[in-house]
C-alpha cells in the first residue's frame, strides 16, 4: 500500500486515511503490542523516586537526549 | 471495528512556559568533522563561562524542585570543553538536576567514566553501526573515527555505565536494519535512537530517498526488534504507542498539550528555542533566532516572550497548518523548525523531508510489517 500523499483534514473522523490504516493492522499490531508489553517488563530499568516506572511507553520522554515530540533529538 | 478519532487534535497548541529539559552548549568545538553534521562553528573552541551556567542554574534549580528536569550538554563535542570546565559548569546546579550527555565517545577514558560515575551523568553515543557504516564519520584531517569511538564505548562497557545510542543512516537499504539492530545488541546499549539524516544546518546533503526503500527500512527494523527486543528502540516503541492508542480510542491523548521550549543556551549565553539545530545561524528575514541571552534576562522572562520572536509565530502558524491538513498530526505532533527551515526557507509551510523519512514512513513501515505479521490461526 503507498505511504498517503494526498493528505485529508484529520478533523473528520470517518475520512482519517491514517486511523482507518491503523485499525486496518489491528490484528498484527495486537500480537506485536503484546510482545512489546512483555519485553518492557523484562527490561531492568530503575524506578524513580516517586514510584513511577521508567520503563514504559513514555522512556524516551525521560531521556531528554532521545525524544521529543517537537524537535527529535540528533 | 476500529475506534474514531475525535473532532481534531487538541495537543501541541502554543508554547509552555517551563520546559522539560535545557539544552546546553559547553563549547563550539568537535574533534570530529563528520561530513552529515549541522553544526557552522565546529572548527572553533567558543567555550562557555561559568556565568553563563550560573545564570541558567537560576531557573533551572527552580524548576528542578518541583518535577524532575533535566539539563543535555551538548556541542560541538561536550567533553572537547575539558573534565575541568565542566566540573565548573556543573557546578551551579542543584543535585536533583539530572545531567544527560551526548557525546561522539573519541574522548571518553576511565577518567572521564570516572567524571560520570561521580556525578550520575546519563550518556548517549553516536556511533553510526559497525566500522563500515561510519564511513562520515571521521576527524579533522578526514581520517577515520571509528577506532577511537570504539575505544571510548568500550571504557564505558569496562566501567559499568549504561549509555544510550544515536545511529545515524545516510541511505535506508535492504539488509541495513537488521545488520544495525545486530550491532547496537552487540554494542550493549539500553537504549537506540536511528535518525535518517536530515539536510539542515551546513549539512546540505539530499535527504529524499525513494517511499518504499525507506518504509522497508523501517519495517525491518520492527523485525529485527521483535526477535531480541533488549534494547528500547525510540522509533519503534513511539509507533507502537501511537498504533496503541488508536486501537484504544486514547489517540489524541498522546500529544503533549503544549509544545516544549526546549531552550538551547549557546556558549556567550545565547537562547534559541524549539530547535537547537538553528543556534548559530541567521537569516536576513529572521535575524539569529535568539529570544534573548541570559547573561541579561533571566531564563524565565525568556520563555514568557518566546512568542516576540518573529521565527517562532510563522513556527506556531506552520503547526495549525499540520494540524489542519496532515493526517499523521496525531502521531507527529507538527514538521519540526529546524527541518522546516532549512528544507524550505519558511516555517510556516507543512511536510518536509524528515517528516516522510522520519515519520509518515516510519509510521506506515511499522503498519506494514504489522499487516505482513498477523498471527495465524493454529
Amino acid at each position: 500500500m503507498p505511504e498517503i500523499t494526498n493528505p485529508r483534514p484529520s478533523d473528520r473522523a470517518e475520512t482519517d486515511p491514517v486511523t482507518a490504516r491503523v485499525n486496518d493492522a489491528r490484528a498484527g499490531l495486537a500480537a506485536l503490542l503484546q510482545e512489546a508489553e512483555v519485553a518492557r517488563r523484562q527490561r531492568a530499568e530503575s524506578t524513580s523516586e516517586d514510584g513511577t516506572a521508567v520503563c514504559a511507553w513514555n522512556h524516551f520522554e525521560n531521556i531528554p537526549t532521545f525524544y521529543n515530540w517537537n524537535n527529535r533529538p540528533r | 471495528m476500529g475506534a474514531q478519532q475525535p473532532i481534531g487534535w487538541s495537543g501541541m497548541r502554543g508554547i509552555a512556559t517551563v520546559p522539560t529539559y535545557v539544552v546546553m552548549q559547553p563549547t563550539t568545538l568537535c574533534n570530529l568533522d563528520c561530513s552529515y553534521c549541522y553544526l557552522p562553528f565546529r572548527r572553533d573552541d567558543q567555550r562557555m563561562p561559568v556565568t553563563v551556567a550560573e545564570a541558567v542554574a537560576v531557573s533551572v534549580n527552580a524548576w528542578a524542585r518541583t518535577g524532575r528536569f533535566s539539563v543535555v550538554w551538548h556541542g560541538g563535542e561536550p567533553l572537547a570543553a575539558g573534565r575541568d570546565r565542566f566540573a565548573a559548569l556543573l557546578a551551579p546546579f542543584d543535585g536533583c538536576v539530572e545531567h544527560h550527555i551526548q557525546t561522539n565517545a573519541t574522548l571518553i577514558d576511565d577518567a572521564w567514566c570516572e567524571f560520570f560515575a561521580d556525578r550520575d551523568i546519563r550518556v548517549s553515543v553516536s556511533v553510526d553501526g559497525p566500522e563500515q557504516r561510519n564511513g562520515d564519520r571521521v576527524n579533522r584531517g578526514g581520517h577515520p573515527a571509528y577506532d577511537r569511538i570504539s575505544r571510548g564505548i568500550g571504557a564505558l562497557r569496562r566501567h559499568g555505565i549504561p549509555f544510550s545510542a544515536l545511529c545515524v543512516v545516510g541511505r535506508p537499504e535492504p539488509g541495513l536494519a537488521a545488520e544495525l539492530y545486530d550491532y547496537f545488541l552487540d554494542l550493549g546499549c539500553d537504549v537506540l535512537g536511528i535518525n535518517v539524516e536530515e539536510l539542515e544546518g551546513v549539512n546540505t546533503r539530499a535527504n529524499r530517498h525513494p517511499a518504499e526503500a525507506v518504509r522497508a527500512f523501517w519495517a525491518e527494523l520492527v523485525a529485527a526488534w521483535r526477535r531480541d527486543p533488549r534494547i528500547h528502540l525510540r522509533e519503534i516503541e513511539w509507533s507502537l504507542r501511537y498504533a496503541g492508542a488508536v486501537l484504544d480510542g486514547t489517540a489524541d491523548e498522546v500529544l503533549p498539550r503544549r509544545l516544549d521550549p526546549i531552550p538551547t543556551v549557546a556558549y556567550d549565553g545565547s537562547v534559541v528555542l524549539l530547535s537547537p539545530e538553528l543556534a548559530g545561524f541567521s537569516d536576513p528575514r529572521y535575524g539569529d533566532f535568539t529570544s534573548g541571552n541570559v547573561l541579561v534576562t533571566p531564563m524565565d522572562d525568556i520563555l514568557a516572550g518566546a512568542i516576540r520572536t518573529p521565527w517562532i509565530r510563522e513556527f506556531l502558524d506552520g503547526v495549525e497548518a499540520c494540524r489542519s491538513t496532515c493526517p499523521y498530526f496525531g502521531f507527529c505532533g507538527g514538521a519540526h523548525a529546524a527541518n522546516r527551515y532549512f528544507e524550505r526557507g519558511r516555517f510556516d509551510v507543512t511536510a518536509t523531508d524528515h517528516c516522510r523519512n522520519s515519520k509518515m514512513r516510519l509510521l506506515e513501515g511499522v503498519l506494514d510489517h504489522a499487516r505482513d505479521h498477523e498471527p495465524t490461526a493454529v
